[in-house]
């Protein structure tokens, strides 16, 4: 069966959608490369289609076609579809290889596939929920090798990690043009909250019920961490020792990057307490980086802030571990210093502090806490040197990400502005 | 069921590499906008402390490549070789150079060079052998030898007369006599280095075995070294033959068909109408080094005279639309002076070489800090203006440092010194004893590893090496100087090098001052009348351009690079 292919119509479609990521390229054209059939009837398609742009460039799209070749918006058919093929562990051959689709535990068992939804409001991806219950995320643009998503959260499931969704099984192609995961299934928790919605709404209101939890949270990332290290025999996950030149190297980065946003600094007086002290910052960098090493690094969360934990079944729950989807999927599994994930928790309570006008001490009794449990859940692994390397080495990665934030809101979201003028005010102070 | 997964994950992956397709196969012209950086493997890191550069030192110093923001690393020869000619001298097409180590660590580095976005390509020398390859050895043994025909053979050193003489130095014919074969044999380079012949279509198909093997292990391409050479003719030049052409659009199409973003480099050191046939009708190479453009950088800054370099550019037919120019400055060969007039390579040889040791056959064997007499301006104001011109620009290994050369070292092993570092022992490239090092790492107080070496330079932020990594960034971050249209300007004072590139939207303005002193020049600019200039390194505003001509001002050996705004 060969649904009718409707390349203009599709080119049209796709230029529209969320999660095309290309937007400012020219699209030029698609082309179907292989596909694979969810349903006879009426047909359900899962097409791979490469669309090329003005520039010669090409890349790979997961599509759900009908039978007219149209797509299926949001995906929300193949849902129930892909929930039954991984069920039965199904082999689905295409022209040129074939879909296989795998189980992973028995969570979805007894599911009645009756009811399912576009979830919505989705960047990168489209996810769709069936019987409330499980999450079936379709991975829209395909790069070659295991989604870290797929390769992370199976790895914690198999090393006692339990404080996330659990994965209830994948479905990937492989065949002549290359070999990908398509999309996972896993728990969906209709009741959970995000972290940073939570904030929002207890940190100014009721600082103490939010605080309250924030010791769990450094308990179950610190819990993370520890899986994250566990396994010394997987190539994919073993720790890493850091070498002296990649810290010269990430801190001629900063510094370049450090020099290049004080010389930019608009005359503004959100950007006062630090206009000036571009100087004072450079030296605060030479100063954090004359540690020596960066301890080890390991595979981390990579894009962690409280818009990544959930608050569901009165417990903290980690999710997303695709990374940045806009960088490469090789760079999103390298390894780095677990207290970069840290860092950017770290900033996200300062975030919340700034933009819910909480009490003054919130913030940082949050930190201490987070600080303290996560400390204590990572002992005994290795990860953290000496405590003043850890604390120099979370200074740093405090520093670049605060950097970074100021940069992106001079030019997207100037209101923003002073959550990281205050947090490079508050590395100064604490330098001098 | 773990155990199943595994297995299932170590297929997945498997799969992946044997259908042979990456992240980067989502752009096939990805070559046009990247930055290479040339690399002597012997030279580079030692990965087992045996004295010698090795695929995993060069894995170790991936990081250092990626922060250098490089986009492609070219290699030079890594096959085992008896090393008469630094490699070239290839004895085994199917496998790595021991020094270097195995065929698994080449995978290794290939896959983690890919894992930080950065292709590798590689020398491949198809025109000749060494004498030493079995291929040659079997040919030599019996007239009857299936292999005989491999080879070019004669009984008279009288044919193809024409052929120019390439290694003046060493070589006094083309033709040598073998008393193993009872016959002469064909050499366009060494007399160690006999040519296949490509007239034999087994030699043809044996060569495509080869690209096929190096691409199936994950190899972004080749630079094919020596290329116009593979046919010979009677009463010809024996270069640029038609036939050569037809065997390269043959590689094309295999590569076109099975590795679809591959890309073939030629090394043809020829005039630019010469060599823009190996673009053929973008059915050829990729690219192709534009060669004649090199030496004429040098004597422009030398003379104070943009117009060698504008000249020869205006000297270019234009090339396919899929098509690139490869640039550089220095290399790991001599500065060759094949492609100028015979009075300006007396003037080169007067300006640049100054002590007889320095010169190599028709070129000049040293690096370019040394060219430049260190001077920190006038590397910066060549590094400028190759990034400027039309072409993806080369670095070799050591220059983003600015290292010296060692002239007391034979043919052109002075510009493959050790990489420099750090200021420990042997500069950081190797642990071994120092009387072990292939070559001894440069020592003296000017350019030694002591006063030179990357290391020292990270942690100095007016450093060549910092500079030359926020430059990198800088061309990357504005396609219009890897894709953009090129219109020389000409102004009156011709100290100055002055030149538009545009892409879609952008418009660059790129004007260097070539002289030791001040200068102030004019430019026409009229036809932008009413945009603003923009100095991208500082994004400083420029006065509005008006009708009547632009007056800029430079110091010694400045250079500006405007982006020029309509919407201010």
């Amino acid at each position: 069966m060969t649904a009718a292919f409707r390349e203009e119509r599709l080119v049209e479609y796709v230029r529209d959608q969320r999660w095309f990521g290309a937007r400012s390229s020219e699209l030029t054209g698609a082309s179907l490369v292989d596909q694979a059939v969810l349903r006879e009837r009426p047909p359900l398609l899962d097409a791979l289609v490469e669309l090329r742009y003005g520039s010669g460039a090409h890349d790979l799209y997961q599509l759900i076609l009908d039978g007219a070749g149209a797509d299926v918006p949001g995906a929300s058919e193949a849902g129930p579809e892909v929930v039954r093929l991984v069920r039965a562990a199904a082999r689905v051959p295409t022209a040129d290889g074939e879909a296989a689709f795998e189980p992973f535990g028995d969570g979805l068992t007894g599911l009645p596939l009756e009811r399912s939804r576009p979830l919505g409001a989705e960047q990168s991806n489209s996810s769709v929920v069936v019987d409330e219950s499980a999450l079936v995320k379709v991975y829209r643009r395909i790069e070659a090798g295991e989604n870290p998503e797929l390769e992370t959260s199976r790895f914690l499931a198999l090393h006692g990690f339990e404080s996330m969704p659990a994965l209830h099984g994948w479905w990937s192609y492989a065949g002549a043009p290359l070999a990908a995961t398509l999309g996972i299934v896993q728990e969906f928790l209709p009741d959970g909250a995000d972290g940073w919605t939570l904030a929002l709404d207890e940190l100014a209101a009721r600082p103490g019920a939010f605080l309250e939890r924030v010791p769990r949270l450094g308990e179950v990332v610190g819990a993370m961490h520890a899986a994250l290290a566990s396994d010394g025999g997987d190539p994919a996950f073993a720790a890493e020792e850091v070498t002296g030149e990649s810290l010269a190297l990430a801190a001629a980065s900063m510094d370049d990057e450090i020099a290049s946003v004080f010389l930019h600094l608009p005359d503004d007086e959100a950007v006062a307490p630090i206009a000036g002290h571009g100087e004072a910052v450079r030296d605060l960098l030479r100063d954090l980086t004359a540690i020596g090493s960066l301890a080890r690094r390991i595979r981390n969360h990579g894009d962690l802030h409280l818009g990544q934990v959930l608050w569901a079944r009165g417990d903290w729950l980690v999710i997303d571990f695709e990374g940045e989807p806009a960088r490469s999927l090789p760079e999103r599994r390298n390894k780095h210093s677990p207290l970069r994930d840290v860092a950017g928790m770290l900033r996200s309570f300062a975030y919340a502090a700034q933009v819910t006008g909480a009490p003054r001490d919130a913030e940082e009794r949050a930190r201490t806490a987070f600080l303290e449990s996560y400390t204590t859940a990572v002992q005994g692994t290795g990860l953290l040197a000496s405590p003043e390397v850890t604390e120099r080495l979370l200074r740093l990665f405090e520093l670049e990400k605060a950097v970074y934030e100021l940069r992106y809101e001079l030019s997207h979201r100037p209101d923003w502005v002073p959550v990281p003028v205050a947090g490079i005010v508050r590395l100064l102070e604490e330098a001098s | 069921m773990t155990q199943t997964i595994a297995r299932q994950t170590a297929h997945d992956a498997a799969a992946a590499t044997e259908a042979g397709r990456q992240w980067f196969e989502t752009d096939p012209l990805w070559f046009k906008r990247a930055v290479f950086y040339e690399i002597h493997i012997r030279g580079f890191a030692d990965g087992n402390d045996d004295g010698s550069g090795d695929f995993r030192g060069l894995a170790e110093k991936l990081d250092y490549l990626q922060w250098l923001g490089i986009d492609c690393v070219w290699l030079l020869p890594m096959y085992p070789s008896p090393l008469r000619d630094g490699g070239y001298d290839i004895s085994d097409f199917f496998s790595i150079h021991p020094d270097y180590g195995t065929i698994d660590d080449f995978r290794t580095f290939v896959d983690a060079a890919h894992a930080r976005g950065i292709r590798v390509v590689a020398d491949l020398v198809i025109n000749h052998t060494s004498s030493d390859h079995p291929w040659f050895q079997e040919s030599r043994s019996d007239r009857r030898s299936p292999k005989r025909d491999w080879y070019v053979w004669s009984d008279t050193d009288d044919r193809y007369r024409d052929a120019r003489i390439i290694f003046l130095d060493t070589e006094v014919s083309n033709w040598t006599w073998d008393p193993v074969a009872g016959q002469y044999y064909w050499h366009r380079f060494f007399s160690h280095q006999p040519d296949l012949n490509y007239d034999n279509p087994e030699v043809q198909q044996a060569m495509l075995d080869v690209l096929r093997f190096w691409l199936d292990l994950g190899l972004d391409g080749f630079r094919l070294d020596a290329v116009p050479y593979l046919f010979e003719r009677e009463g010809t030049s024996c270069e640029n033959l038609p036939e050569t052409h037809a065997y390269l659009k043959r590689i094309r199409a295999e590569i076109d068909a099975a590795y679809p973003d591959r890309v073939l480099l030629a090394e043809a050191n020829q005039w630019p109408s010469d060599v823009v046939h190996y673009f053929g009708d973008g059915d050829e190479c990729h690219m192709a080094f534009q060669f004649p453009v090199m030496p004429r950088l040098f004597l422009a800054i030398r003379r104070e005279d943009a117009n060698p370099v504008v000249d020869i550019i205006e000297q270019t037919p234009p090339i396919p639309d899929g098509a690139q120019w490869g640039l550089f400055l220095r290399n790991h060969d001599e500065l060759t002076l094949e492609m100028v007039s015979e009075e300006e390579r007396d003037y080169m040889w007067s300006q640049y070489a100054t002590d007889p040791r320095m010169k190599l056959n028709l070129g000049i064997r040293r690096r370019l800090a040394p060219l430049l007499d260190n001077g920190r301006d006038e590397i910066e104001l060549m590094t400028a203006i190759l990034f400027s011109l039309p072409g993806s620009p080369v670095l070799y290994y050591g220059d983003e440092i600015g290292m010296g050369d060692n002239i007391y070292l034979g043919d052109r092993d002075g510009v493959r010194t050790p990489m420099q570092w750090t200021g420990d022992r042997n500069g950081g490239f190797s642990r071994a004893d120092f009387a072990r090092l292939y070559l001894p790492p440069l020592m003296d107080p000017v350019y030694g590893y002591q006063a030179v070496n990357v290391e020292a330079q990270l942690r100095t932020p007016t450093s060549l090496l910092r500079w030359v990594h926020r430059f990198v960034a800088l061309r990357q971050a504005h396609p219009v100087f890897s894709l953009g249209t090129y219109e020389p300007l000409r102004p009156e004072n011709a100290r100055v090098l002055a030149h538009v590139r545009r892409y879609e939207d952008e418009v660059a303005l790129c004007v260097h001052n070539l002289s030791r002193s001040a200068q102030p020049v004019e430019l026409d600019l009229s036809r932008f009348a009413g945009m603003v200039p923009e100095e991208l390194f500082g994004e400083t505003l420029f006065p509005r351009i008006g009708e009547l001509p632009y007056l800029l001002t430079f110091g010694p050996r400045g250079f500006y690079w405007f982006r020029l705004r309509g919407d201010v």
